[in-house]
């Protein structure tokens, strides 16, 4: 831009030089002076601009999350014009970003408020917000500034569970089980006569003085739930047309489940070998079983953040992971194929003493394969479709 | 929208200061004129480019809707051009006299045509077909930028294309190529051209006047084109906004850009009025010259309808061979005067006088250097045949020279500013330190460095003996060596030792007497060095 001034001071200074034109002097000053000062005061104010975003970085699906932008002229200088135009994620706002021109005072803030969808799950970036002015002759080209963007987790869509009888094989918890081999000494079900062969430590004094008869406690079987879920984001493993619907519901269905153990205050842990954006190589890291709503909290960021990932093979990490669990934990294992490979290691873990869970997620033309094949193995297997199917089969899940 | 309700308003004020603008170019080439031709009518041609301008005004927006060169085109601007060169020629008659202007109308209603083109008539033409053009360019580019909403905003594929220069940047190109010729025309005006011819010894006597009156058309020029340039920015943000449906949230935002604008300008006039500018003209004389020709202008301009409605209404009367009752043949008032001395030229002193020259010689060569690297950067072959080149390497080796030079030069200056502020701290703390070898005084040293002095020179002159001190040796041990080389000595080597380790490594005061006794030592060891000597050469012998 300022080569267009060239020509003019360089005629202008010829002037000044040899014609003793003093006046063009003046006007040198004055071309450089409107130059320069409008180039000073449009850097020196947009360098004072700040802005603040205000918002909840977490949502639910299907939320509105509502954005307060604070723009504060922090210096004296005016600014005439201050463009602003956010860049807010396509799948939560649709083509039309939040984007308008003020002008800012000295010391002036202005506000602004706007709001995007939780449409679809995901780790949105909000921003970045360019902010763009110039000066008032427009002798320099426009200044642009982008301030940072922050980020906007929406959770993955949770399906509340009525009820869902995972088989395990971890006893004294807190789950009643059919078994009686996992029978809980602390929940007393009931009573009945005395049959030889019944333990000493069995007999309720009391209600056989007052009876006549010895009588035995009858324990309620219970269970302790501590599960691993290990959820493939492989895109190999999913049919390639339906790709991303069924890697969408196999998310959806890790959540659901994380949701419901945690609801049945029982331990439980996730393992995705997909791509998160926030982890330095680009993996999430496992996160062991733990209780409680923030760790609930934990596992949907983890879920609401993984994505697809390409050639990221699911063997080695359970076979990594398997060794660091405890006895009895069950092994939800959430994938779009399973192939002899998988079905072996999900058998070691079985053997190991772990209970193995295949859930299928999406349409696989070879689900019947795979159900026989790891009928072989001992191995459960329930294949979701739809997000419909996933809530048919919790309804008719007690027959697993 | 809201820029579309400011239309009229943008359209009032930039089209006044586009003829404000071409009031100040049509009074520096007026001024021109009358210092080139004399007897010509520079304020009439003034006045026609203006009375043009105006005209362009007015016809801009419904010539601009037919098609060039078609029939309808060329019969509306041939009737415009027809009745502008008649009108002008009879002005120009009408300057020199009413009896003047009759006898040409005559001269015409006669069919003399030969008559009627003058070379004043010429030039005259020529000047209104610039400002013709001049305040279509301006008019067309206004309204693309915005004050015709349906072509700033008509989404033309090829508009879109990178290459193309946006609206603002070919506005702010035509005021600046404007004022480039407005700036050499002013600096034309300086130069007494009559004299140029008229040196008596045949070689061309170039006269350069101090003061003409066409820089206050030229400064003024460049004032009123940032304030259009000002409204030219805002409407094009304003077009780019309606554009993009970028909506403007702030009301007050034209009002506010209209006062920061005048701040501006106002802010930047009083500072270039205060920098040191020679015989500059000074604010308020600089507007007082430039009012003074626009209301000459008007009012000659007024009158000359008023003459002329005056003439209409009277040829009945004549007709009728009767004396008209208003038009008595008064000849027309004196045309405007464009000044010709400054008003309050302002004293320099010799300080002013030099920083203004240092910042005009700097800036050119500022400029010149800034050019040639911006060409050379835009023409790579340039670069590389250059880097290719034997002088080029030449001068990078030289460069390279005396870089390193200026490298050592400025390492031994660190150095040694560095040793005297040790030292100036040392003083000031009352603390010596030990100056770098040289011819020193012995008296002028504490007892300590006297200690310092006696035993160092013992060790120079053991290693002329022979016994050289080895860096790694502590003083004990080289005592141990000297005393083996000089037996008879061991005694006063061992004292004068004690007495360097004592002196240089503890805290304790060292006493005058203690440095004398030192010194005793030291020669005594010094005459057995001495006769060691003497005795090794006999025994050479």
């Amino acid at each position: 831009m300022i080569g267009k001034f060239l020509p003019l001071l360089f005629v202008l200074l010829l002037i000044a030089a040899f014609l003793r034109g003093d006046f063009a002097l003046t006007l040198i000053y004055l071309v450089i002076g409107a130059l320069a000062a409008g180039l000073w005061w449009s850097r020196r104010a947009l360098a004072q601009v700040e802005t603040k975003r205000q918002f909840s970085q977490h949502a639910f699906l299907g939320e509105t999350v509502k954005i307060d932008l604070h723009v504060q002229n922090k210096g004296w200088l005016p600014l005439p014009w201050l463009e602003l135009r956010e860049t807010l994620p396509v799948a939560l706002v649709g083509p039309n970003n939040f984007q308008s021109v003020i002008h800012l005072g000295p010391r002036a803030d202005a506000r602004f408020e706007y709001s995007v969808e939780a449409r679809k799950r995901g780790y949105y970036p909000i921003g970045p917000l360019s902010i763009s002015t110039g000066d008032i002759l427009g002798l320099s080209d426009s200044l642009l500034v982008q301030s940072q963007p922050e980020p906007l987790v929406v959770y993955p869509r949770i399906i509340p569970f009525s009820s869902l009888e995972i088989p395990s094989q971890s006893p004294q918890g807190t789950l009643r089980h059919t078994l009686p081999l996992f029978e809980d000494p602390t929940r007393i079900f009931g009573k009945r006569g005395y049959t030889s062969g019944d333990s000493l430590r069995r007999i309720d004094w009391k209600a056989s003085a007052s009876t006549g008869r010895l009588q035995v406690k009858v324990f309620e079987p219970s269970i302790a739930l501590e599960t691993f879920i290990v959820l493939n984001l492989n895109a190999e493993d999913y049919y390639y047309r339906s790709r991303v619907d069924s890697t969408e519901l196999a998310i959806v269905i890790a959540a659901s489940i994380s949701n419901w153990i945690v609801g049945k205050k029982q331990m439980v842990g996730l393992m995705v070998n997909g791509r998160d954006p926030l982890t330095v190589d680009g993996k999430p890291q496992s996160i062991p079983p733990h209780k409680g709503k923030p760790h609930l909290m934990r596992l949907l960021e983890t879920l609401a953040r993984a994505d697809i990932a390409e050639n990221s093979a699911l063997v080695p990490l359970i076979q990594a992971q398997r060794y660091q669990l405890a006895w009895g934990t069950t092994l939800i294992m959430i994938t779009g194929n399973a192939d002899d490979e998988l079905l072996d290691e999900l058998y070691q873990a079985r053997r190991w003493g772990q209970n193995a869970v295949l859930i299928l997620a999406g349409r696989e033309a070879s689900d019947d394969m795979i159900r026989r094949r790891a009928k072989t193995f001992g191995i459960a297997v329930f294949s979701i479709a739809t997000e419909s199917d996933l809530k048919i089969w919790m309804q008719e899940s007690k027959r697993v | 929208m809201k820029s579309i309700g400011n239309v009229k308003a943008f359209r009032s004020i930039s089209y006044a200061f586009v003829f404000l603008m071409m009031i100040c170019a049509a009074m520096t080439i007026g001024i021109l004129i009358q210092n080139a031709w004399l007897g010509w009518h520079s304020g009439v041609i003034a006045s026609v480019m203006l009375l043009i301008v105006i005209d362009r005004f007015y016809t801009y927006q419904q010539l601009k809707s037919l098609t060039p060169l078609s029939s309808e085109w060329a019969i509306a601007y041939g009737t415009q051009w027809i009745v502008i060169v008649l009108f002008i020629r009879f002005l120009l008659s009408y300057a020199n006299g009413l009896a003047a202007f009759l006898a040409d109308l005559s001269l015409f209603a006669r069919g003399y045509l030969a008559n009627f083109f003058t070379g004043e008539l010429v030039i005259t033409l020529l000047l209104a077909v610039l400002a013709w053009v001049l305040t279509a360019q301006f008019l067309g580019l206004l309204d693309e930028i915005g004050l015709d909403p349906q072509l700033a905003l008509r989404e033309d594929p090829g508009r879109l294309q990178a290459d193309v220069v946006p609206a603002h940047q070919r506005l702010l190109n035509l005021i600046f190529s404007l004022g480039i010729a407005l700036v050499i025309l002013t600096a034309l005006t300086r130069i007494n051209t009559r004299a140029i011819f008229s040196s008596p010894d045949g070689i061309p006597n170039i006269e350069v006047s101090r003061f003409s009156g066409g820089e206050a058309g030229a400064l003024l020029y460049f004032i009123f084109g940032l304030a259009l340039l000002s409204l030219s920015r805002l409407m094009s943000l304003q077009t780019h906004w309606n554009s993009l449906r970028i909506p403007v949230s702030s009301d007050n935002l034209v009002r506010q850009w209209g006062v920061y604008s005048l701040f501006f300008l106002l802010i930047l006039a009083v500072i270039v009025s205060l920098l040191p500018a020679g015989d500059s003209l000074g604010f308020f004389p600089l507007v007082g010259t430039f009012l003074g020709f626009v209301i000459g202008v008007l009012f000659f301009i007024l009158q000359f309808f008023i003459l002329f409605l005056t003439f209409l209404i009277s040829l009945p009367f004549r007709l009728f061979g009767q004396a008209t009752p208003m038009f008595g043949g008064t000849p027309p008032s004196l045309l405007p005067n464009f000044p010709r001395v400054p008003a309050s030229p302002m004293n320099i002193s010799a300080i002013w006088e030099l920083i203004r020259s240092v910042f005009l010689w700097g800036a050119l060569a500022v400029i010149i250097v800034y050019s040639l690297i911006r060409f050379v950067r835009q023409h790579d072959r340039i670069l590389a045949a250059l880097r290719k080149s034997r002088i080029t390497n030449w001068l990078i080796l030289a460069w390279q020279w005396l870089y390193r030079n200026a490298d050592k030069t400025r390492a031994s200056l660190s150095t040694a500013i560095a040793e005297g502020w040790q030292s100036f701290i040392a003083r000031l703390e009352g603390k010596r330190t030990l100056s770098p070898p040289g011819w020193m005084s012995l008296r002028s040293l504490d007892p300590r460095r006297k200690i310092y002095f006696f035993y160092l020179a013992m060790v120079r002159r053991g290693a002329e003996q022979g016994v050289t001190r080895n860096p790694s040796q502590t003083p004990s041990e080289y005592a141990v060596t000297l005393e083996n080389a000089l037996p008879s000595a061991a005694e006063d080597i061992d004292s004068i030792t004690e007495a360097f380790v004592e002196a240089r490594y503890s805290r304790q005061e060292v006493d005058s007497s203690k440095a004398e006794s030192v010194k005793a030592i030291w020669g005594r060891i010094r005459n057995a060095l001495q006769s060691k000597s003497k005795g090794g050469k006999s025994t050479n012998k």
